[in-house]
């Protein structure tokens, strides 16, 4: 890399070591223009810090005092925006992603629209934060990226290198899977590690697995219950991986990352991609339990533990399985059969 | 003394567990001024834990990298979320399934 490419890259970047800018800007064997390019990096990064502090400052305090936001109607605005495979979010905004050529574009606002609708019409939720925010996604993330994430404020989403995995807007679970960390992000605000990263993990994969059920109209017993199955490459099908993660059958092998199914085999410090499948487990169990579409009952006693409690960043698994029993007996109270389906298969997991 | 060794972890499909992998390694001497000056200062201040964004900076999903270099008091690693590694060490890992 050149220094040209490298300075290039740190000005770019969101997070660089205030003091790594400092010492640049000042660094004499760089050209005046380079300096002044660090020094004017340095000085955006601090209002951009500022900036996000006050935002972040302005959710705790709407959070510790339990205000909803007003509730804005209607379905939220949905926008894309094109990285053109650079890694500086958000990108290029396209005018009219629903009419976009490019597919991925295309599919991103698409598949975002219909998350928004799901929430919307099945849970009665008004977008990531139930007051309407705008849902913003960036596709075409980088170069052959093996990845979607959440950053704390949109969705990134990678095309894959081809062989491993193909484009991640392909699998409407993971779009979903991706939108869900940021209802967490308003509501439980699970931690990231542990158990609550299991969680917080798992919440992902239930709700991105209950959306593409729903986009199919699939009883319990018609889903395949994968997590990526979509987005696998020619690559990883050869060697007979048919998806990430399988909530029927956490360990199989046909997973490219199998999973623990029971909280014996739970280790403080395990990859919260990991650990969930402890939870997506007890859901598909019960789940299947229950009967009929895995949105109607299981679906209803999650989001309700996800959204009508306080924030519990360092929440333990068995806290939440305790509180779906407690949820099932007081939203279904007359319903024995729905009590036992949840009590058994969170016991199945060891919880 | 050279050599620095990199492992890509995390993401959506949880890199470093049993399948997905992703390493690469790079000698110090061929990365630019500006690129070991940012490699330094990491190591100096995040010997051995995840360097931590700011309160919210809710990266999920997102990559981390593992960093070690040989030192004369031994092996230091680090890990550090992606945007805070140099582009060329990102450059030097390729993904692979095992
Ligand atoms: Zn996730």
């Amino acid at each position: 890399m050149s220094l040209q490419t490298a300075h290039n890259h740190l000005c770019q970047c969101s997070i660089v070591p205030r003091d790594v800018l400092k010492r640049f800007s000042e660094d004499i064997k760089l050209t005046e223009k380079e300096r002044k390019c660090f020094s004017d990096t340095a000085l955006i990064d601090g209002e951009l810090r500022k900036l996000r502090a006050q935002a972040g400052k302005l959710t705790n305090i709407i959070n510790t005092l339990s205000l909803a936001p007003v509730v804005i109607a209607g379905t939220p605005a949905i926008t894309v925006a094109n990285c053109n495979h650079s890694q500086t979010l958000p990108g290029t905004p396209i005018s009219t992603p629903g009419s976009s050529t490019d597919l991925t574009i295309k599919r991103a606002y698409d598949e975002t629209k219909a998350v928004a609708q799901f929430y919307k019409n099945v849970f009665g939720r008004n977008s990531i934060d139930n007051a309407g925010m705008t849902l913003g996604s960036s596709v075409h993330y980088g170069t052959n990226y093996n990845n979607a994430f959440w950053n704390g404020m949109r969705m990134a989403y990678g095309d894959g290198d081809g062989n491993i995995f193909i484009d991640f807007t392909q699998s409407t679970d993971v779009i979903c899977h991706e939108l869900t960390h940021g209802v967490t992000q308003h509501t439980l605000q699970l931690a990231y590690s542990n158990e609550a990263g299991g969680l917080n993990e798992s919440l992902s994969d239930v709700f991105g697995s209950m959306f593409r059920q729903w986009r199919l109209d699939q009883m319990v017993n018609q889903a395949d219950w994968l997590i990526g199955h979509d987005i696998m490459g020619p690559g990883a099908t050869a060697r007979h991986f048919t998806c990430l993660r399988d909530m029927a059958n956490p360990g199989a092998v046909h997973c490219l990352a199998p999973q623990p199914s029971h909280f014996s085999e739970y280790k403080p410090g395990m990859d919260p991609h990991y650990s969930s499948g402890i939870a997506n487990f007890a859901f598909y169990k019960i789940a299947m339990a229950i009967g009929g579409k895995s949105w109607e009952k299981a679906g209803q006693i999650w989001y309700k533990a996800m959204v009508d409690f306080k924030p519990s960043p360092n929440m333990k698994m068995k806290s939440f399985a305790n509180r779906t029993r407690k949820l099932t007996a007081s939203m279904y109270p007359a319903n024995a059969a729905l009590r036992t389906a949840v009590d058994a298969g969170w016991l199945a997991v060891g919880l | 003394m050279g050599l620095i060794k990199i492992e890509k972890i995390g993401g959506l499909g949880g890199f470093g567990g049993p399948h997905l992998k992703s390493y690469g390694e790079r000698d110090v001497a061929e990365l630019l001024l500006a690129d070991r000056t940012a490699l330094n200062l990491l190591f100096s201040r995040r010997k051995g834990k995840l360097l931590k964004l700011p309160n919210n900076m809710q990266i999920r999903d997102g990559f981390n990298y593992r960093i070690s270099r040989e030192t004369e008091a031994g092996i230091e690693t680090i890990v550090v979320p992606e945007s805070m590694v140099p582009a060329a060490l990102i450059a030097c890992i390729k993904d692979s399934i095992e």
